[in-house]
C-alpha cells in the first residue's frame, strides 16, 4: 500500500528532529541538533540539496513551511529560544524574520490555514504561545502572546482548520473563519484557544493525559460534521477527542504504546494518523465502518520496510 | 555541602538541601547570611567557605520575612516575622539567641523593615492591616500603629529621610509620615494588579519603585503621584525590584509562585529599559530572596547574594563592565574610597587587606569558560589556584601556586595531583614542560601567564587524547557548544529522534535513529520526558560524552552511549541522519491520474460519460456505476420532458445519498465532482423555478449559457456569474442601473431543493477538492471546480440610498418603486427620473444625476433646490475622520 519514494541522507551530523514536505511536495526540509536547517529538492525522485540554514544557535526542534501564496517561505524554532522565517529569494534562503521574545526553548511552530492569512503560532518552553501575524501594509510581523499558557511549558500547538463544515446551515465559507488552535503542554493538558477580538482565550482544557503532552494535530475534518483531534504524550497513550461545538470534547484512547509518544500527524484529508515515539516505530491508524480506530501498517523506520496487517 | 569552586560570575556559597529556608537576609556588613525557614535557622558565613551554622527551630509556622539590622551600631541583631509575631535574634558568640518577641499583629506578617538610621525601629505590618512601628527599647507594645483599611503586602522605611515611609496594599501605595500617624501623607494609585515589592530610591528622597503583578516596574516620584515617572514592562509579573547600590540600575526578579521556565534574576538600566543589560544565569530553580553585600572596601566589583529555591546560596560578582552597563563609572582610584569603612571592616575581620593584589586582579579577570576545564579553587591568599580539565576520558588535575614575586620575572609553580589524575607519566612530564616554558616567556616580561598557560594546557591535551583515541573511538557526533547550560532544561521536553508527517497529497515523511542503537531492553525502559532528567544519571555510565563542566548533553550521546555499553563499537556512519519519503496515496481514494482526466466542461451527459470511461481505466469500477447513475440523474429529461430524473424526487435522493456515501468513505474526489455536476444542475433547475421568463420550462442550462442571455451591460466577470448560480439579484442588477448597484441586498431566498446545511458541506467538499488539486499543481482542473462555488454577495456595511416613492410614499431601494412602477428618484437639476450615474448630498437628500449635479456645482456651492445645505463642503467634512 506504501511505496518507498525517495531516501535521502541528508548530511546532519545530529540527530534529526522534524522533516516535513512542502506544499507541492517538491522540496523537504529538516532539521537537526547540529543547529541547521537544510532544504533539498525532491522533485521526480532527485535529492539534491538547495541550501544549509544556518542560524540557530541551538538544536533546531521543529520547522514549517507556509502557504505558497505567501512565498517560499519556511519556518524553524531552536532551543536557542528563537524562531526564525527564512524566504527563498532568488534561489537563496534568507532570514526574512526573527523573533526572539521567548525566555525559553520553543519547541513548536505551525503556520495558520492559508485563508487566515500569514500567521504563525510558536510554542516555547516558557509557558507562553505566541503568534505572529504578517501584516502586508506595514510590512511587519504583529506578535501577539498567550502568557502562561501552559505552566512549566508548551511542547505543541495546532492550527485548527479554517473552514469546517458545521450544520445548521450557516454557510462557513462566508463568514470570516474563526483563528482556533490547540496546544499540549508539561502540564498534561490539551488545551482549545480562539481570537476572541484582540485576545486569545481558553475555549476548552482537555483533561486525560497523565504525563507531559508531546504533540497535538488538528484533524482536516472533511466531510464530517465535527472537529477531531489527536494528542499524544508521554504516557505513552494517543488520544482522540471529537467534539461537535468546540466546548464538550469526548476523549477515546487509540492505542497505548510501548515507550512515549512524540508525533501525531493526520493524512490531508483527516481520516488517517501517523504515530511515532520513543520506540522508534511509525503506525498508521485508520477507523473501521464501525469507528473503531485501528491499525493499517507498521513502517519500521532505517528499513524501509512495511509490514502490512 | 558546601563549596567555594568559582565557576564563572558567581560562586556556590551553600547548597543545603535540608534546610527549606524561605527567607534569606544579608547583615550590615556582608558577612553573615541568616537563612530562615521552618525547622531551622541557619548562620552562613561567607567570608570562609565551610563555616555554617544551625539551629533548629520548632515552629509550625514558616518564616514570613528575615532582615538583619542594616546600622553598625546594632549589626547582630536580626529580625524574623513567625505568622503573627516578630522575633529579635541576637548573633553574638556563634550563638543565636532570641531577645525579643514582638506581639500585636492579630494576622499573619506579611513584611518588616529596619529603620534605616534608628538601630532601635522595625515597622512591620500585616494582613490584619496594621502598620506597627516597634522600639526594641519598649517591646511590650508598639510605639506607633498605623492603620490602613486595607491588609499591607510591604513596608519599606525611606533610605534618605528618617521619617517617611511606604507601605502597599493591593494595587496602591501608602506613605506615612510618622510624626502624623492618623492618615498617609501620600496615596499613590500604582497598579491595578497587586504590588509584590516596593523599594526607595537610595539616592533621592522623594522616588519610589513599585513592581507589580502585571508584569510592569513602575517609578514614582512622591511629589507628583498622579502618573508614574516612567515603567519599566518586562515579560513576566515581577516579585521584587530592587536598586543596585551603583549606577541606576535595578534587578528584577519573577514570582516565585509562578515558576515558569525562566527564573533568572534581570539587571536593568532604568535609565534605557527596552531590555535588560544582564541575566543572572545559574541557579536552577525560582530566586526565593536576593541582596546586596556591603561592598568591601577596594573592591571594585559589587556582591550580589541569591538564595533559591534549589536551596542554594550564590554570590555573584558584578564586575565593573556591568556596571557600567548601569551607567555607573567604578572609582578607579582605590585610595579614594571609603577610609572610615576600610578601617572599620580591617578592625573586624583583621584579613582583608584594603590594598588590591595583583594577583586577586588576574583571578578576577580571568576568564573561567575555558572547554573542558573547570577551575576548582582560586585562592589569593594562599596564592594557589586548583584546576581540573577533562578531556575525553583524560583527567587532570593541576595545582598552581604563585611565589610572592610573581609575576615580576618569577614564574608560578606548576604540579599535576598524580591521585586525582589518570594520565600516563610521559604526558605529565610534557605537559609540565610546556607549561614552565610558555610561563616562563610571559613573566620574563613582567606579564601575568594563568589564563594563558591554561589554555594551553586544555589545547595540548586535546591534541594528546586525539592522537591515543582516534584508533580506538570514532566520534560520530560532534557535541553542541554548551552555551545555553544555564538554561533550565528540566522543563524542555525530550528532543523527538523519529517522526511521521503526512505532507502535501498522500506524501509520508519519515525519520528516525538508526537501527542499530538502542534498543528496549525492557517495558520499563522508557525514554525520559525532559532533556535533563536522564543524561544526568547516564553520565556516570560512561564519560565520553560527558559535558565538559555541564549537565548538558547531546541526545545522540544518550542514544549511542546505551549502544556503546553493549557493543564494543558503532558499525557504519552511513545511515545517521536518513528522511524517507514514502508515497502514501494508495491508501486514500484520491487518485492523481483520475484528476487529470475528468473533465467538468460541456454538457452534464457528456461529462458523466467522459468521466465514467475515465474510471474504468482506472479499474475503479464503482465509479463507473456512479457516474453511469448520474448521467440517469441529469439526463433523461432529454428524451422524456414530462417526467425528467430531474424533478423526480428520487433523482435528487439518489445523487444526495451518492454524495454522502463517497465523503463518508473519505472520497472526496468523487464526492466534489459529483457536487460540481449537481450544483450545475441544480442551479439551473432553481433560476427555472424562480424566474421563469428567463428560461424556458423544463430546459436543463448549463451555467454558461446563462450568460449569453444576459445583459451587455453587466460589469461582473462572468466566472462569478455562473458560480452565483442562485443568487438571482446579481443577475438583475447586472441588467439594472447604477443606484440599484449601490445597494446591496441579502440573497433572495430560494427554494433549494436541498438542505442549506448539506448545501454548505457541499461547498467544503468542493474547496478541499480543489486544494488537493493545486497541492498537485493541476491548477487548470482547480479552476473548473472553483467555476462551482457558490458565493454569496458580501453584505453591505455603510450609507444606503433608500427614496421613498412619490406615490405611496414608502421607501424604495430601487430605480423604480416595486408597486407604483413609478421612478423614484428625479434629478433635482433637470427633473427627469434618474436611470444611470446618479449622486445624492448626504446632508439634505438632493441628488440626480452625475452629469447635471456635476454642471451645476461647477459654479454653485448651495444645494440646486434652494435648501440652503452646502453640499460639498458638507458631505467632504462627514467622510473626514
Amino acid at each position: 500500500m506504501v511505496s518507498l519514494l525517495n531516501s535521502i541522507d541528508t548530511g546532519h551530523e545530529d540527530m534529526i528532529h522534524d522533516a516535513e514536505v512542502d506544499y507541492y511536495g517538491l522540496r523537504l526540509a529538516t532539521c537537526s541538533s547540529d543547529n541547521s536547517v537544510k532544504v533539498y529538492d525532491i522533485k521526480n525522485g532527485a535529492s539534491t540539496l538547495l541550501d544549509d540554514l544556518k542560524g540557530h544557535f541551538g538544536p533546531v526542534w521543529q520547522i514549517a513551511w507556509s502557504h505558497p501564496k505567501f512565498g517560499n517561505l519556511l519556518a524553524s524554532c531552536s532551543y536557542d529560544r528563537k524562531v526564525i522565517i527564512w524566504k527563498e529569494q532568488q534561489r537563496k534562503w534568507l532570514k526574512y524574520y526573527e523573533y526572539a521574545n521567548h525566555d525559553s526553548s520553543v519547541n513548536s511552530v505551525q503556520f495558520a490555514p492559508s485563508e487566515l492569512g500569514l500567521i504563525l503560532a510558536c510554542g516555547s518552553s516558557d509557558g507562553s504561545i505566541s503568534i505572529l501575524t504578517y501584516n502586508p501594509e506595514t510590512n511587519n510581523w504583529d506578535a501577539k502572546k498567550i502568557q502562561n499558557a501552559h505552566a512549566i511549558g508548551c511542547n505543541a500547538v495546532s492550527w485548527a482548520t479554517a473552514i469546517t463544515p458545521i450544520g445548521n446551515g450557516e454557510t462557513d465559507l462566508q463568514s470570516p473563519p474563526v483563528k482556533r488552535l490547540v496546544s499540549g503542554g508539561c502540564d498534561n493538558l490539551v488545551k482549545i484557544w480562539r481570537e476572541d477580538g484582540d485576545r486569545w482565550v481558553e475555549e476548552s482544557k482537555l483533561e486525560v493525559h497523565s504525563d507531559w503532552v508531546r504533540d497535538v494535530a488538528w484533524a482536516p475534518s472533511v466531510g464530517l460534521h465535527r472537529y477531531t483531534i489527536a494528542s499524544c504524550s508521554q504516557d505513552r497513550r494517543v488520544v482522540i477527542w471529537t467534539s461537535n461545538d468546540c466546548i464538550n470534547w469526548n476523549s477515546n484512547v487509540l492505542h497505548t504504546f510501548d515507550d512515549v509518544v512524540w508525533n501525531v500527524s493526520w493524512s490531508l484529508n483527516g481520516n488517517i494518523l501517523a504515530v511515532s515515539g520513543g520506540d522508534n516505530k511509525i503506525t498508521l491508524w485508520d477507523q473501521n465502518t464501525e469507528g473503531v480506530w485501528q491499525c493499517i501498517s507498521d513502517v519500521a523506520k532505517g528499513q524501509g520496510q512495511i509490514n502490512n496487517q | 555541602m558546601s563549596s567555594t569552586t568559582w565557576k564563572s560570575e558567581y560562586y556556590i556559597a551553600l547548597e543545603c538541601k535540608d534546610l527549606q529556608a524561605n527567607a534569606m537576609a544579608v547583615d550590615a556588613t556582608g558577612t553573615y547570611v541568616l537563612l530562615a525557614g521552618r525547622r531551622y535557622l541557619a548562620i552562613k558565613n561567607l567570608e570562609d567557605p565551610e563555616l555554617v551554622q544551625k539551629f533548629p527551630r520548632q515552629s509550625k509556622y514558616d518564616v514570613g520575612a528575615a532582615e538583619w539590622n542594616p546600622t553598625a551600631y546594632h549589626k547582630e541583631l536580626c529580625v524574623i516575622s513567625s505568622n503573627q509575631r516578630l522575633e529579635v535574634l541576637t548573633w553574638r558568640q556563634d550563638e543565636l539567641i532570641q531577645t525579643h518577641s514582638l506581639r500585636a499583629h492579630t494576622r499573619v506578617i506579611t513584611d518588616l523593615n529596619w529603620h534605616k538610621f534608628d538601630s532601635n525601629i522595625l515597622a512591620s505590618c500585616s494582613v490584619d492591616t496594621f502598620i506597627h512601628l516597634w522600639d526594641l527599647r519598649d517591646s511590650r507594645r508598639p510605639i506607633l500603629s498605623l492603620s490602613a483599611i486595607a491588609e499591607a503586602s510591604q513596608v519599606k522605611w525611606n533610605r534618605k529621610s528618617p521619617h517617611l515611609l511606604a507601605t502597599a496594599h493591593e494595587g496602591d501605595i501608602k506613605i506615612w509620615d510618622q510624626r502624623k500617624g492618623t492618615a498617609p501623607v501620600q496615596y499613590i494609585a500604582a497598579h491595578l494588579a497587586k504590588i509584590h515589592g516596593l523599594d526607595w530610591s537610595p539616592t533621592s528622597e522623594n522616588h519610589i519603585c513599585s513592581s507589580s503583578h502585571d508584569s510592569t516596574v513602575k517609578f514614582f516620584d512622591m511629589t507628583n503621584p498622579r502618573r508614574a515617572e516612567y515603567v519599566l514592562t518586562t515579560n513576566a509579573p515581577v516579585w521584587r525590584a530592587r536598586h543596585t547600590p551603583f549606577g541606576n540600575g535595578l534587578i528584577t526578579a519573577v514570582v516565585p509562585q509562578l515558576r515558569r521556565g525562566e527564573n533568572s534574576l534581570l539587571l536593568w538600566n532604568t535609565a534605557n529599559r527596552a531590555t535588560p543589560m544582564h541575566t543572572f544565569i545559574g541557579h536552577r530553580d525560582v530566586v526565593l530572596e536576593f541582596e546586596w553585600r556591603k561592598q568591601k572596601s577596594g573592591d571594585t566589583d559589587f556582591q550580589l547574594v541569591t538564595w533559591s529555591k534549589d536551596q542554594t546560596l550564590l554570590v555573584w560578582r558584578i564586575e565593573p563592565f556591568i556596571q557600567k552597563l548601569c551607567g555607573y563609572e567604578p572609582v578607579e582610584s582605590k585610595d579614594s574610597s571609603d577610609i572610615i569603612e576600610a578601617t572599620e571592616s580591617l578592625k573586624l575581620y583583621g584579613k582583608s587587606s584594603p590594598k588590591v593584589q595583583p594577583l586577586q586582579q588576574e583571578f578576577s579577570l580571568l576568564n573561567v569558560h575555558i572547554p573542558n576545564l573547570k577551575v576548582r579553587k582560586m585562592d589569593p591568599v594562599a596564592r594557589n589556584v586548583l584546576v581540573k580539565a577533562t578531556i575525553n576520558n583524560f583527567t587532570v588535575n593541576l595545582k598552581v601556586s604563585f611565589p610572592s614575586a610573581y609575576p615580576h620575572g618569577v614564574p608560578p609553580g606548576f604540579e599535576v595531583i598524580k591521585e586525582d589524575s589518570n594520565v600516563s607519566d610521559s604526558i605529565v612530564v610534557q605537559l609540565l614542560q610546556m607549561l614552565k616554558h610558555l610561563a616562563q616567556q610571559r613573566v620574563s616580561k613582567n606579564r601575568t601567564c594563568l589564563e594563558p598557560c591554561l589554555r594551553q594546557m586544555v589545547t595540548t591535551l586535546e591534541q594528546l587524547s586525539s592522537d591515543l583515541e582516534s584508533n580506538r573511538f570514532d566520534r560520530q557526533y560532534i557535541e553542541p557548544s554548551s552555551i545555553f547550560g544555564g538554561y533550565n532544561d528540566a522543563y524542555i521536553p525530550f528532543p523527538r529522534t523519529s517522526g511521521a508527517k503526512f505532507c502535501s497529497v498522500g506524501i509520508l515523511v519519515c525519520f528516525g535513529r538508526p537501527i542499530h542503537p538502542r534498543k528496549l531492553s525492557s517495558k520499563l525502559d522508557s525514554t525520559p520526558r525532559a532533556l535533563t532528567t536522564t543524561p544526568r544519571a547516564l553520565s556516570a555510565l560512561e564519560n565520553i560524552f560527558a559535558k565538559r563542566n555541564d549537565d548538558y548533553m547531546t541526545v545522540s550521546a544518550y542514544y549511542f552511549q546505551r549502544q556503546r555499553s553493549r557493543a564494543k563499537h558503532v558499525s557504519s556512519k552511513s545511515s545517521k541522519a536518513v528522511v524517507h519519503i514514502y508515497d502514501a496515496q494508495a491508501l486514500f481514494f484520491f487518485n492523481r491520474q483520475l484528476a487529470e482526466e475528468y473533465i467538468l466542461d460541456g454538457d452534464v451527459g457528456t461529462i458523466c460519460k467522459h468521466n465514467a470511461a475515465a474510471a474504468a481505466v482506472v479499474g475503479r469500477r464503482d465509479l463507473v456505476q456512479a457516474w453511469t447513475l448520474a448521467e440517469l440523474v441529469a439526463g433523461t429529461q432529454q428524451a422524456d420532458e414530462g417526467i425528467s430524473w430531474a424533478n423526480h424526487p428520487f433523482g435528487n435522493k439518489l445523487m444526495e445519498s451518492l454524495i454522502s456515501h463517497y465523503a463518508s468513505q473519505y472520497d472526496l474526489q468523487m464526492a466534489a465532482m459529483l457536487c460540481c455536476i449537481f450544483g450545475k444542475y441544480q442551479e439551473a433547475l432553481a433560476r427555472k423555478s424562480s424566474v421563469k421568463s428567463f428560461f424556458l420550462p423544463g430546459q436543463l442550462v448549463p451555467g454558461k449559457r446563462l450568460l449569453k442571455s444576459g445583459s451587455p451591460y453587466h460589469t461582473i466577470p462572468p466566472a462569478d456569474v455562473i458560480a452565483d448560480g442562485w443568487v438571482i439579484p446579481i443577475l438583475r442588477t447586472a441588467r439594472s442601473t447604477s443606484l440599484d448597484n449601490l445597494r446591496l441586498e441579502a440573497p433572495v431566498e430560494l427554494s433549494m431543493l436541498k438542505a442549506p446545511a448539506s448545501n454548505s458541506l457541499y461547498e467544503y467538499y468542493k474547496v478541499a477538492y480543489a486544494e488537493t488539486l493545486h497541492r498537485w499543481g493541476l491548477i487548470y482542473s482547480r479552476t473548473e471546480v472553483l467555476k462551482y462555488m457558490c458565493h454569496n454577495p458580501e453584505s453591505h456595511t455603510g450609507v444606503e440610498f433608500l427614496c421613498d416613492c412619490k406615490n405611496c410614499s414608502r421607501p424604495v431601494k430601487h430605480t423604480s418603486c416595486p408597486a407604483c412602477r413609478q421612478p423614484t428618484l428625479r434629478c433635482a437639476v433637470c427633473d427627469i427620473s434618474v436611470r444611470g450615474a446618479a449622486n445624492a448630498c448626504v446632508l439634505c437628500g438632493h441628488g440626480g444625476h452625475t452629469a447635471c449635479l456635476r454642471w451645476w456645482f461647477a459654479f454653485q456651492e448651495v444645494c440646486v433646490t434652494g435648501c440652503g445645505c452646502k453640499c460639498l463642503v458638507g458631505t467632504a467634512s462627514m467622510f473626514q475622520p
